[in-house]
């Protein structure tokens, strides 16, 4: 049996909406430490991951580890019927055929309750090891859409290049090139606007735009993002769900390499 | 009658569970606070007495520490939780004023306000659940201790041996073996199953698995299936499909092209082919009893009842059902009670009809038949039913469409189970990327 209770369903909402772009059918993986989703998108080449750890929930209870196999479309269309200020309920049995959503308004004066179909999705899990990373970067969340939507005017694939300079998104298609260079910032007043870069040591790598557009629908998650490189591993863009640390919403894209057009 | 008693709870049944003070103005309707230690219903047996004593051991089929209780006098019981399914949520109501659990005699007032640490409060359970405990065999706690060692050869061990292996797992077990007769009731029961030497004044012990295998048997034996038990897995499984004998002038009709050839030219197509019949037993001189279409007529008929000829194609003889029920109750008692892989071993050797105390032959023989003759029907009955459709003229093509649209049907669920994203990022280009199964490997 799993019961979870959210104080704010714009956080689910906000969720899928991110990942929806992404991939279509995923499990929610529950147990008694939260509930976790990753999934792939179709060629396999980018990776999502959630985790929203129960004490994101009040109260939260699951008993035995659930795999809720949703599709994502349809999620978002229940989803759709809940305000963001909405209590959110989620409840399953121990054996689901289907997901009971249970809606509240904050001033209890409206109930809506939905129950969702669920699939059996069979998906592979990979491990994902810590990694240190070259490059660390902290920077408004809108500030990072804006870059991608920007470059993709111009061009596929973005160079992302971390030195002692600073940080600088590189792109050339056919219409002409561009850049956008970041450098280390700190906002005394406002520190949501802080750019804050750590390197071990300069790296550059090239990523899809598309992907990277698609992974920055999540910006509305949170103010910051935090985006790691490393050489010869996969870019790692990551939001927190919540003040408390370990819920975050992670996405993981490889690198082009060689054949640079 | 059994005795229903309320536990639990006591420690904690404070303030917490008394109702909301009247003195509060804003709302009437505060609920008291969730009791942290909510009492339970039980329902102990009567022989047991009570020294009886809830303890916890290690259960010996999911390996996880569960409650017994255990009496001294009558031996060991297991709880059995009754509940109402969640989807219709039930309750207990608890009158605290007429409880078991009630230890001053007249009390006035202020007295049980002031008792109300011992004293049980009316309580409403969150759960409408009911633990009924039942006669268990302590066989089944020591089984683990005396097939541990299943690889190496099985040593004569003194039962204090025995049992010390399960000291780890279950530390309550040393202290009610002192109490009264549980010792001797346990030692009783190895004996059963193993074989014993003396040695000195102290009897050893080594499992002997064909008297195991016998008791367990015998168990099965004792044990009388419920009715939905019996149904589903006694009954059931030995259905043998039903037959109608009704068979159409010609012989043998089951195949689609005679079946084809008689429905173009005579106008009783549809009421034999709707009527299709699956064997051919006794083709030739049973005839059709369609009064209906004149054009019949010309064959003789022998009127037979229409009952007698929608029979199951065989039965079940007394002595297979008792098998099956029999092998029902075995895997029922072995998968509930027994350690998995002692459980599998007893179960091979069940099978090997050399050292096994019963012949399952009879039901296998029976089984066997049954399969293949669900298979017939099947076969049959899938070349009836396209006769059924189309002549079976085109049964092929027919297929073959069936399954294009069965495609595009999936194709289109899945579509529309697709966002626009999703969609658009099938075009993007990906070359020079690695997959992420590159990076990351896959857990096991």
């Amino acid at each position: 049996m799993l019961e979870a209770r959210l104080d704010q369903a714009e956080i689910l909402k906000k969720v899928v909406d991110a990942i929806k772009d992404l991939v279509q059918d995923c499990n929610f993986d529950c147990n008694d430490s939260g509930i976790a989703l990753q999934a792939m998108d179709n060629s396999h080449v980018a990776l999502v991951s959630m985790n929203l750890q129960a004490d994101s929930f009040a109260p939260y209870r699951c008993d035995r580890n659930i795999a809720l196999g949703v599709n994502l479309t349809s999620l978002t269309k229940v989803l759709r019927a809940a305000q963001n200020t909405d209590i959110l309920t989620l409840r399953a049995l121990d054996a689901p055929d289907s997901l009971n959503l249970v809606f509240e308004s904050q001033d209890k004066d409206r109930i809506s309750e939905y129950d969702l179909k669920l699939m059996d999705i069979d998906q592979e899990h990979l491990g994902i090891p810590e990694t240190e990373y070259a490059a660390t970067i902290k920077m408004p969340s809108v500030e990072f859409r804006r870059i991608c939507t920007d470059l993709m005017a111009l061009s596929e694939s973005v160079t992302i290049e971390a030195s002692k300079d600073g940080i600088k998104f590189t792109c050339s298609g056919d219409i002409g090139n561009g850049s956008v260079t970041l450098r280390q910032h700190t906002n005394v007043e406002n520190e949501k606007e802080n750019i804050e870069i750590e390197l071990s040591e300069p790296v550059a790598l090239t990523f899809s735009l598309k992907y990277l557009v698609n992974f920055c629908k999540a910006a509305g998650l949170s103010n910051t993002v935090t985006i790691c490189l490393s050489n010869e591993v996969p870019l790692l863009v990551s939001y927190a769900l919540t003040s408390k640390a370990g819920s975050n919403l992670r996405f993981y894209l490889a690198p082009k390499i060689g054949d640079d057009e | 009658m059994a005795r229903t008693r309320a536990k639990g709870g006591a420690a904690s049944t404070t303030s917490a569970s008394k109702p909301p003070a009247l003195t509060k103005k804003e709302s009437r309707y505060t609920l008291p606070e969730e009791m942290a230690n909510p009492p339970q219903l039980f329902i102990l047996p009567k022989m047991a007495s009570s020294e009886s004593r809830v303890v916890t051991l290690h259960n010996p089929r999911w390996s996880k520490p569960t409650r017994y209780l255990v009496c001294p006098e009558t031996g060991f019981y297991e709880f059995t939780r009754i509940a109402a399914p969640s989807s219709t949520p039930r309750s207990w109501l608890i009158d605290g004023a007429r409880g078991v659990v009630k230890k001053g005699g007249e009390e006035d007032a202020t007295d049980v306000l002031a008792n109300t640490s011992e004293e049980f409060q009316t309580h409403i359970t969150r759960d409408g659940e009911i633990f009924v405990a039942t006669p268990y065999d302590p066989l089944f706690i020591v089984l683990p201790a005396l097939a541990s060692d299943s690889g190496k050869k099985r040593m004569f061990l003194s039962s204090d041996d025995h049992i010390d292996k399960l000291a780890e797992t279950s530390p309550h077990l040393q202290q009610i073996l002192r109490r009264g007769k549980t010792r001797p009731l346990i030692e009783a029961r190895m004996a059963a199953v193993c074989d014993t030497v003396e040695a000195g004044d102290e009897s050893m012990y080594r499992l002997n698995e064909a008297k195991l295998l016998e008791e367990l048997l015998s168990k099965a034996r004792r044990l009388s299936l419920p009715k939905s038990m019996e149904e589903k897995f006694v009954c059931k499984p030995l259905e043998a499909p039903v037959l109608m004998r009704r068979c159409q002038p010609q012989p043998a009709p089951s195949t689609t092209e005679t079946s084809t050839e008689e429905g173009l030219d005579t106008p009783m197509t549809e009421k034999t082919e709707s009527q299709a019949s699956i064997s051919s037993v006794s083709t030739s001189d049973s005839a059709t009893t369609q009064a209906s279409v004149s054009t019949a007529a010309t064959t003789p008929s022998t009127e037979i009842p229409e009952e007698e000829l929608i029979t199951a194609a065989m039965t079940a003889s007394p002595e297979v059902l008792s098998l099956q029920r029999l092998r029902v109750a075995f895997n029922f008692i072995a998968s509930s009670y027994l350690p998995p892989p002692l459980a599998a071993s007893l179960k091979t050797s069940l099978a090997a009809a050399a050292d096994s105390k019963i012949d399952f032959a009879p039901l296998e023989e029976y089984l066997s038949k049954l399969t293949k003759l669900k298979q017939e029907v099947l076969a049959s009955r899938a070349a009836t039913d396209y006769s059924r459709k189309r002549g079976g003229l085109d049964d092929i093509e027919d297929e073959r469409a069936e399954k294009r649209r069965k495609k595009e049907e999936e194709d289109k669920r899945k579509k529309a189970g697709e966002s626009r994203g999703v969609k658009n990022l099938k075009k993007v280009n990906v070359s020079g990327m690695k997959k992420m199964s590159d990076f990351f490997k896959k857990k096991t």
